[in-house]
């Protein structure tokens, strides 16, 4: 089921941790159960689907007493070192485990475009953010990932 | 203009419109700093895009109709219309069966989101139907002979599209002169009628079933849907599907 496969990739790379990505997926394909009646044709299922996973996801951090929306909005993340660079070329283990490293307000933004491809308008509705936020969001993230593949602790 | 490192982040996501990508475009072409930026984030971009899908775990579709049925146990006013037994499959059951204007209304949004993209996404890149077709099947998707060229659109890759119904299609895409045209092979059997025509978003849309498999032709230009239809039933492999399928309903 490729297109549950992918809302899970989603929900392991928010939470980092299977148990509470299965928990994720299985939440949001019960709402989504729920809430076919209000689907509206016309609009992108994926991204609908989408949508739901990450109302799902801020529903789980507000109960823990978190919010994605809180942590570093101001920080673009470490220094790079040139001489490392060169690790943009890195393995996908590299990659995963730098993404991971990435706060998940950015991390979101960069999930949905990166990985999953959505356009700009379609990330803004399913984060529910201005595009400018959505486009702020894929620079600041893009740029701690890079400087994490530069080999820099954050 | 001073460098918008913002702005250079739209641009490579093709998120800028009209003067506003004239004017980034321009910055960069004078401007070192903001070519690398770039550069770089475009290839963090194919690296992010190339990650491996993970799993699913194992045992999580008997969780899922175990958490569903236990919701059911005390089901609040609407949710009894639709006692079906998990989410996947009621996506599967109302997209496959018999919905054929929401399946043309998918791939016609489908057709229109990748070539939204000045650079359709890709999985397999080449004008070769063998190397195409090869492709999808050794990805597990058998796959029908593809014409190579429709009317004026010539065939360059392909990729996975996914669905509702949590399946995923090979999109096969087609290019001419401003004429873009997909073919989507829908791995599974849906019941509607063989031949099932269109418009939907402005495209024209041609849905052929083929035994357990349905393709789907999307196109701005109804004439070169036209063409690819007659190619496609004209072909031997299709056509014998085809008259597979007939025989069963018979």
């Amino acid at each position: 089921m490729p297109h549950a496969r992918s809302l899970y990739g989603t929900a392991l790379r928010l939470t980092r941790n299977p148990q509470d990505a299965e928990d994720l997926l299985q939440e949001t394909l019960l709402r989504a159960y729920r809430g076919f009646a209000s689907y509206r044709p016309g609009t992108n299922v994926r991204a609908w689907l989408f949508t739901i996973l990450h109302r799902v996801r801020t529903d789980m951090l507000r109960k823990r007493g978190r919010s994605p929306q809180t942590t570093e909005l101001t920080d673009d993340g470490p220094a790079v070192n040139p001489e490392h660079e060169a690790r943009l070329t890195a393995g996908s283990e590299d990659v995963q485990r730098a993404l991971a490293g990435v706060p998940e307000v950015f991390r979101s933004a960069l999930v949905l475009r990166d990985v999953e491809e959505f356009s700009y308008e379609e990330i803004a509705g399913i984060l529910e953010v201005p595009v400018g936020t959505v486009m702020s969001r894929i620079h600041r993230g893009r740029a701690h990932l890079r400087r994490l593949l530069a080999g820099r602790t954050p | 203009m001073s460098c918008e490192p913002e702005k250079v982040t739209a641009l490579v996501d093709g998120a800028l419109r009209g003067g506003e990508r004239d004017r980034v475009a321009a910055h960069l072409a004078a401007c070192s700093g903001c070519r690398e930026q770039a550069e770089t984030e475009r290839a963090i971009h194919e690296q992010l895009r190339r990650l491996p899908l993970p799993e699913l775990p194992p045992g999580l579709d008997t969780r899922l109709r175990a958490q569903l049925a236990e919701r059911r146990a005390s089901p609040p006013g609407r949710l009894a219309l639709f006692a079906l037994p998990a989410a996947a499959v009621l996506l599967l059951v109302l997209w496959a069966r018999g919905l054929a204007p929401l399946v043309a209304w998918e791939l016609s949004h489908d057709h229109a989101h990748c070539y939204g993209h000045v650079d359709p996404p890709a999985h397999v890149r080449s004008a070769d139907p063998a190397v195409v077709s090869g492709w999808f099947s050794g990805q597990g998707t058998p796959m029908p002979n593809l014409p190579a060229q429709v009317g004026e659109a010539r065939l360059f890759g392909g990729r996975y599209c996914y669905l509702p119904d949590v399946s995923a299609a090979p999109h096969v895409y087609y290019t001419g002169a401003r004429r873009p045209l997909s073919i989507f092979v829908l791995p599974h059997a849906a019941r509607f009628d063989d031949g099932y025509r269109t418009l939907s978003g402005g495209r024209t849309v041609v849905l052929l079933r083929a035994g357990r498999t349905v393709v789907g032709v999307v196109g701005e230009n109804a004439a070169d849907v036209d063409t690819a239809v007659e190619r496609l039933r004209a072909d031997p492999g299709i056509r014998r599907a085809l008259a597979e399928a007939e025989a069963l309903v018979r």
